[in-house]
């Protein structure tokens, strides 16, 4: 071959590859790792699988610390000195910068828009089946609609939204109302009433009754809610619909109580017939799908056999152990005390058998032992449900909405409703019950189960003095030692020791409502602009009593 | 900046010795003799020595002398590469000493230029070039490091001291908010995305400097815009070692070094802690609890403590260093090739950390044809490098790591605190137990076949590859640190593959015709990245030694596997035109796609132009004595940024684990708009070469707009962008920004004198950055730190600053009388002083010796609208200094480098230096303001409280948790000055004469010690002034989050050819 003939063939080889190189599908990548919308939303199980993360993922960082921080931390169950979890929460004087504040507000919103998405999704699809779409819209509103309550209970006016999208091309907005969030959840679970399944399929899904139940406490807390927070009454027409609910709950669905309170709080008895709605965790998840509680609440490595056990400082506020009635089982279940023996955990060793310190009580609810109790138990991780909602709540509930207005009441169902509760901790049947009754019962059942803040903010709406009166005779700024007898089972004051100090914030009509995220009020100054009452776009449902 | 030719000058030397015939003289002819030597006296061999206007000439020797036959009335001209040419009249002499000077004439040095190369003379961009020389006179141990303060408009900043850890590169400011700013890498062809290294991990650390020839910086659009797509934030073109004809060459480098901390902070000893935690648990001077902490029993004789622990000292220590370089190159006249091996070996001064690298790369060249030029080059590295420190945080522990605490217990295994609750782990028992770290595997290879077709017009096909694998390992041992305890055992692997892949196709024309020259270039180019990776993790091993993922339990076994893939595709073609050397024309264009954007705005296109005037070629000033060179140069130029997620346009939903089986929730908010981010660039600039080139002075100014500026943006968390299970915020292009700013370069040869020569070069930089448009709903973006439960605003970007500001309160006093809680007005009127929300006077309030914030919007109260500006990380200049002396074989080189005018946040100080806190603290926080009752007998009120000790600007110790917060909120009190003046380098050393050398069969014997990071002149109160930024994210930069240290580093080297 002569030199020029080989020049020509370079000159073709490079002049078919300038050509084949050409292609422009070569922009055109794979992508394996994640699936894209358009092939998305097209049957049943899409729709069941974009709803099953709405259990747990993207209420991750509301359970991780805001949970017992918010829910029994301010309500003062909770004494964690050196917790800065708990502790800005206790002492009345968080900020918008306070960490689980700051996360629980961008996880309630977490769930409303993954919801919205879901919500939009099952719409937009091409199935045609309605049923099926209502059901899990319904199920992705349920979720929507806990969220609000939560966040009209927490911020008061906050945003409501229903489409991301809108949000994202202009996410400068006004708050709405708290009336109108109150609504808004309320329309939700309404509608997820309305259209959920009568029974769970599968295990630990919501159905129709979760909703009513969730309702029964909304509709509860909403009758209260007023302009003036001193009425001293609540509204009627709600403390029926509460009632009603909270009676559909109990008479027509599958729950019922357990006959062991300790037996609650088992891994084992996840998703059991009391447990209307929980947050569902798995087995030795990672970081956001695991149930982190035991680490921040267990007292120490030898219960979880790793590092992870940050709760012994986390105790038991003295105050609420000695509102416990003597024999209430409940104490056990819920604090350990000096002596006290579990078979649950460290099962190799024949039970565990709390000896930290006579000088404190700390948690034992929502702490379950290690890896060598229960294979699905490693660091950080814990697959125990988180309690949202159980029957014994309802049937509370239900007894609250009956005594409504009235100083106390002796209704038949409402007692045996409420004795119910109370018999199963191991303690006598009462045959009146006053709003007292209620506040201490509901205390004790739901300690740390994130309820007790709720529980006073419910009852801020219409008798906020009494209230404030509360918090400030709780004395949150001295710490009282204390010392537990295990002979007698009682904490006494330890006057051997000086009484401890903290500086709280100042106890007000202001400390109902938490401060916005200052990362929140920096990009959206209108959030602390006057809210704006929201255009509901649909009509509110009417036949769910009928 | 220095002649790169100089490096081949001695082989080629003695190639034309070796190759060339003597050519004897004709009669009528006398013999001369003479000796040729170079400035510091050494001989030069090899040198040519010709009879003017005849072919009459001969080669020096070994000894560099000469003898030649010639006419008694001629001339002489000897000339040797690296040297002035130099002519000498016979005039009936027999002997000459001839000392030959240096060439300082780098006009004709080649400079690579994106797929091509220029003559430095031809250049119309900004491009500045770094020799092998500046590697070689001092220790780095990645590419990155040797820019520092080496080229104007290059500011080079470690993001940390650790071993193989990155640096933020910034080539005239910030051009994006965009996380990364730095520029793409071109290694011999082969494009590498340094933004891919994160803080602690360099993607290019695998490169051995010492391959590295030169480096070559595409500062302005019209250098760059042939880059196209990637090339918004710069261009650095990486040219390795390739072979040259004659004598295979070999040449060993090696050195060993030690490292130390350059400076400790001062901390508290055993029984300035103990006395603190005394007054904290104590009485307050009103007699009240104080009730911070408990009183502890082994504090109560704080006198009869010792010391206790240092943790500074345990955790860091004098680590060595070693380098060992072995090359060989060679050739003929149609073949050369270089083979390389390098291995070094880095500890780290802190316990725990530590790199480790082995290269190995070869080249061979060949005109296979006489048309036809063929070759190939690979590099392959293996690297592995230690993070536990950085991982875990350990210098931030061992900081606070309290001086009670042992490191070692009496049975000689890791101590710990005595308890578990709210206290540090000890940093060295982790550092020494946990398995952290890395190994990487990398082969690189470049592949082409270059045909002439006709004389003048080249084709060029080239194919590149960039393979990677990452390994990670970590292993988490049981330990038992006194009362710290963990007892689950826990290993987590992973391993990452990494793919490019590129091929390019280039035509190029040059044609002379007359005073006329014209080089034209057209090529096409496609590259794709694949990248893989698989995780997986088990618990539940049985013994802490053996830590395969196979001993671990498998019922706790996780894992996890993702993977993706990019691709460009590209056409381009530049234009150079000059007419009679004087007036010099480029013009380029390129258009690329990318697959980061949605069909219809992939493609962008990327034009350039730049003129050149030589006007010391003009007639006036042609024959100048004084002016060597002088050329202006003005260009313009686009070219964009890609930086973006894959897949932004596009819905994607993540799987979640739930009960029920795999849960699916949408994982990012697309984008379909988005498109290309562009930067338009202009700059002027001016090379001006005096007195034979002894001076050289470089000048450009420039401004860059970047305009549709690339941003995940920041939205509010009721988005449902924020935390876990959210949607990442949508990629949008939502702005612009500017950057202006002038370099100079200053060269100068102060002394050549016999023997002596003083050598000179400064550098200065200087960059002003403002954002001109942000389409954020709130016109600005604030980044946020996050430690424990605390989100902290840290920077604020807002339209008309520079970015990245840090933003904070301002504190503008203390409460040191019960008067200061008010003021009077403008009108008279007595004001209470703004009080922070929900504060008022009181003890566990606000109080005498708090701090008073500046209410900047007047509301009379202290909350998040006060904050303001509150310092600024980039500098008003940068600037670098070098000195070289040297005399007959020695050689002195001094380098400092600079920084002046930037703020730098000491994040460390909010806890070390805050008294409250339950850890080790600074001395500093002993100062806090003390409180006293005016009147002992008075009652504990504010208008009978008083300070009577401490610093004057420190803040009492408050027992409330609220006050303190408050106190230490983050506010100006942390902004330091980060100006500082580092002497980077000292390094001297020592050329054995080539007549004692040559003995043993060397050419080249070279003995050097080499100083590093000797001193810096600074105010900062932490460790080092040179930050960095975080991740590389030009939001946060200059943020000193108890980073790493730059060692200070001792080498002794030696350097030796045969």
């Amino acid at each position: 071959m002569n030199m020029k003939t080989s020049k020509y063939i370079y000159a073709l080889v490079l002049a078919t590859s300038l050509t084949f190189t050409g292609c422009s599908d070569f922009l055109d990548t794979e992508n394996n790792s994640s699936i894209t919308g358009d092939n998305f939303y097209q049957s049943e199980e899409d729709f069941s699988a974009a709803t099953a993360p709405l259990y747990s993922k993207v209420w991750f960082d509301f359970n991780d610390k805001f949970y017992y921080g918010l829910g029994d931390g301010r309500g003062y169950n909770l004494y964690a000195p050196y917790s800065s979890y708990i502790y800005p929460f206790t002492d009345l004087n968080e900020t918008g910068l306070t960490g689980p504040l700051v996360s629980a507000w961008g996880s309630l919103y977490n769930v409303i828009q993954q919801s919205n998405k879901v919500i939009l999704g099952i719409k937009g699809s091409t199935l045609s089946d309605q049923d099926i779409k209502n059901q899990y819209i319904a199920e992705a509103r349920f979720m929507r609609g806990v969220a609000y309550s939560y966040l009209a209970m927490l911020w008061g006016n906050v945003i409501i939204s229903e489409n991301t999208n809108d949000l994202i091309d202009n996410p400068i907005v006004n708050t709405n109302p708290t009336s109108d969030v109150y609504e808004f959840a309320m329309r939700d679970l309404e509608f997820a009433a309305k259209y959920l399944p009568k029974s769970s399929s599968p295990k630990g899904r919501v159905n129709k009754y979760s909703a009513y139940a969730l309702l029964s406490r909304v509709y509860l807390t909403y009758a209260g809610y007023s302009s003036n927070a001193n009425s001293g009454t609540r509204n009627q027409e709600y403390l029926d619909l509460a009632k009603k609910a909270a009676d559909k709950v109990i008479t027509e669905s599958d729950f019922s109580i357990l006959d062991n309170y300790e037996d609650l709080f088992m891994i084992t008895n996840n998703n059991n017939a009391e447990s209307v709605f929980a947050l569902q965790w798995i087995a030795n998840g990672a970081y956001g799908e695991a149930n982190t509680l035991q680490s921040y609440l267990a007292c120490g490595s030898e219960i979880t056999n790793d590092a992870a056990a940050w709760g012994y400082w986390t105790r038991a506020q003295p105050d609420v152990v000695w509102e416990y009635e003597a024999d209430d089982t409940r104490r056990k279940a819920t604090w350990m005390a000096y002596g006290d023996h579990y078979d649950e955990i460290q099962i190799a060793n024949g039970g565990y058998t709390y000896d930290k310190t006579e000088t404190a009580l700390n948690v034992k609810k929502y702490v379950c032992g290690s890896t060598k109790d229960n294979a699905g138990i490693s660091e950080q991780s814990c697959p125990i449900n988180t309690y949202m909602m159980r029957l014994a709540e309802v049937y509370l509930i239900y007894a609250e909405a009956v005594l409504g207005n009235n100083a106390s009441t002796t209704d038949v169902t409402a007692l045996k409703y409420f004795n119910k509760v109370r018999t199963r901790a191991g303690l006598a049947a009462k045959e009146s019950i006053a709003f007292e009754d209620i506040r201490h019962e509901r205390r004790m059942e739901l300690c740390m189960e994130g309820q007790y803040w709720y529980d006073l903010v419910r009852r801020a709406y219409y008798k906020q003095q009494e209230v404030i009166n509360y918090i400030k005779n709780q004395q949150r700024d001295v710490i009282t030692p204390v010392l537990w007898n295990t002979d007698s089972q009682t904490l006494t004051i330890d006057a051997s020791r000086d009484p401890g100090s903290r500086s709280i914030g100042n106890i007000d009509e202001s400390i109902f409502l938490l401060p916005y995220p200052e990362s929140e009020t920096v990009q959206n100054p209108l959030l602390k602009a006057d809210p704006v009452s929201y255009e509901f776009k649909e009509d509110r449902i009417t036949d769910l009593f009928n | 900046m220095k002649n790169t030719n100089h490096y081949y000058s001695r082989p080629l030397g003695l190639f034309i010795l070796l190759c060339l015939i003597p050519l004897w003289a004709l009669a009528q002819t006398i013999t001369v003799k003479g000796v040729v030597k170079d400035s510091s006296g050494e001989p030069v061999i090899g040198a040519s020595v010709l009879e003017v206007g005849t072919s009459n000439g001969t080669i020096t020797d070994l000894a560099g002398g000469f003898s030649l036959k010639v006419s008694s009335k001629g001339k002489l001209i000897i000339s040797f590469i690296g040297y002035q040419k130099q002519e000498v009249l016979v005039g009936g002499k027999s002997q000459f000493n001839i000392i030959m000077k240096d060439d300082t004439k780098v006009l004709d040095e080649v400079v690579v230029v994106g797929y091509g190369q220029m003559k430095r003379s031809d250049l119309t961009g900004a491009v500045v070039s770094v020799s092998s020389d500046a590697i070689s006179k001092s220790v780095v141990t990645s590419v990155d490091q040797v820019l520092q303060g080496r080229a104007a408009g290059v500011q080079v900043q470690q993001n940390s001291g650790m071993p193989g850890a990155s640096s933020s590169i910034r080539i005239r400011g910030v051009n994006s908010l965009n996380g990364s700013n730095e520029p793409i890498f071109v290694i011999d062809g082969v494009i590498i995305d340094s933004s891919t290294g994160s803080g602690t991990d360099n993607a290019l650390s695998s490169i051995n400097p010492s391959d590295i020839v030169s480096m070559d910086v595409l500062k302005d659009a019209s250098a760059t815009a042939i880059y196209g797509a990637r090339a918004a934030n710069g261009v650095i073109i990486i040219t390795t070692k390739r072979g040259q004809s004659g004598e295979a060459k070999i040449t060993y480098d090696g050195y060993f070094g030690w490292q130390e901390m350059p400076k400790k902070l001062d901390m508290l000893n055993l029984r300035e802690y103990a006395e603190l935690k005394n007054v904290k648990s104590g009485k307050d001077y009103a007699g009240a609890n104080w009730g911070i902490v408990q009183a502890d029993d082994n504090f109560v004789r704080p006198d009869l403590l010792g010391e206790g622990t240092d943790w500074q000292d345990e955790m860091f220590q004098k680590a060595t260093m070693t380098s060992h370089n072995l090359s060989v190159t060679g050739g003929n006249d149609k073949s050369n090739y270089a083979l390389g091996a390098g291995y070094l070996n880095q500890d780290g001064i802190a316990i725990g950390s530590g790199f480790r690298r082995l290269n190995l790369r070869g080249s061979f060249d060949s005109q296979v044809k006489k048309y036809l030029k063929m070759g190939i080059n690979f590099a392959f590295s293996n690297s592995r490098q230690k993070l536990t420190v950085s991982d875990e945080s350990l210098i931030e522990t061992a900081l606070k790591q309290t001086p009670n605490v042992a490191v070692r217990n009496a049975e000689g295994n890791f101590d710990g605190p005595d308890t578990d609750e709210y206290v540090q782990n000890n940093p060295v028992g982790l550092a020494m137990l946990n398995d952290n770290r890395n190994e990487k595997m990398g082969i690189r290879a470049n592949t082409y076949a270059e045909a002439t077709i006709i004389n003048g017009l080249t084709l060029k096909t080239e194919l590149s590859f960039d393979y990677g694998i990452t390994n990670t390992y970590k292993f988490d041992p049981s330990y038992t640190f006194g009362a710290i305890v963990n007892g689950t055992r826990e290993g987590a692997y992973s391993k990452s593959y990494n793919k490019y892949w590129s091929w390019r196709n280039i035509v190029t024309y040059n044609k002379k015709f007359g005073n006329h020259n014209l080089s034209a270039m057209l090529g096409q180019e496609m590259q794709k990245s694949r990248w893989e990776y698989l995780y997986g993790s088990r618990k539940g091993y049985l013994s802490n030694s053996a830590t395969d993922l196979t001993l671990g339990d498998p019922s706790t076994a996780q894992n996890d596997g993702t993977s993706g893939e990019s691709s460009i595709l590209s056409y381009f073609g530049r234009m150079f035109y000059s007419y009679n050397d004087k007036y010099l024309l480029t013009f380029t264009m390129r258009r690329d796609g990318s697959s980061k954007f949605y069909k219809d705005n992939r493609w962008g296109w990327f034009p350039s132009a730049a003129l050149a005037w030589r006007i010391s070629s003009e007639d006036f000033l042609k024959d100048n004595s004084v002016i060597n060179n002088l050329k202006l140069r003005i260009g313009w130029g686009t070219v964009g940024n890609q930086n973006v997620t894959n897949n932004a346009y596009l819905a994607t939903y993540s799987s979640v684990g739930t009960i029920w089986g795999t849960g699916l929730l949408a994982s990012n908010t697309p984008n379909q708009k988005l498109k290309w981010e562009s930067t338009y660039s202009s700059n002027i600039g001016l090379d001006l070469n005096l007195f034979q080139n002894r001076i050289e002075f470089i000048a450009d100014l420039y401004y860059k707009k970047t305009k549709d500026l690339l941003l995940q943006v920041p939205l509010p968390a009721y988005v449902g962008t924020t935390g876990a299970g959210s949607t990442s915020a949508p990629w949008k292009n939502i702005g612009s920004l500017e950057n202006k700013g002038l370099e100079l370069t200053l060269n100068t040869i102060n002394i050549d004198k016999g023997h002596f020569q003083w050598k000179s070069n400064l550098v200065f930089s200087l960059n002003r950055n403002k954002v001109k448009e942000l389409d954020t709903e709130s016109s600005l973006i604030n980044k946020t730190y996050q430690s424990g439960d605390l989100v902290t605003v840290i920077s604020r970007t807002v339209v008309g600053k520079s970015i990245g500001q840090f933003y904070g309160y301002k504190i503008i006093g203390r409460f040191e009388k019960a008067t200061d809680f008010y003021y009077k007005d403008a009108e008279g009127n007595v004001k209470p002083t703004a009080l922070p929300e929900d504060m008022s006077i009181g003890k566990n309030s606000v109080w005498i010796g708090d701090y008073i914030f500046e209410d900047v919007n007047k509301d009379g109260v202290i909350d998040d609208q006060d904050r303001d500006f509150i310092g600024n990380p980039e500098p008003d200049f940068t600037y670098g200094i070098g000195n070289t002396f040297s005399y007959k074989g020695f050689d002195l080189s001094i380098y400092l480098n600079g920084s002046y005018g930037n703020e730098v946040v000491n994040w460390g100080r909010r806890q070390l230096d805050n008294p409250r806190e339950n850890t080790n603290l600074l001395k500093s926080a002993l100062d806090y303001a003390q409180l006293g009752l005016i009147n002992a007998a008075g009652p504990d009120d504010y208008r009978n409280v008083q300070i009577i000790g401490g610093d004057a600007h420190a803040a009492r110790m408050a027992a409330s948790s609220a006050t303190n917060t408050s106190n230490y909120r983050f506010s100006d009190k942390f902004v330091e000055d980060g100006s500082y003046l580092r002497i980077q380098s000292i390094s001297f050393g020592y050329t054995f004469p080539n007549k004692w050398v040559s003995k043993f069969g060397l050419q080249n014997l070279k003995l050097y010690c080499n100083l590093q990071n000797v001193y810096t002149f600074t105010k900062y109160k932490g460790y080092d002034p040179e930050i960095g930024s975080s991740n590389q994210d030009a939001l946060l930069t200059g943020f000193d989050n108890y980073r790493y240290p730059s060692p200070r580093i001792y080498t002794f080297g030696l350097n030796l050819t045969f």
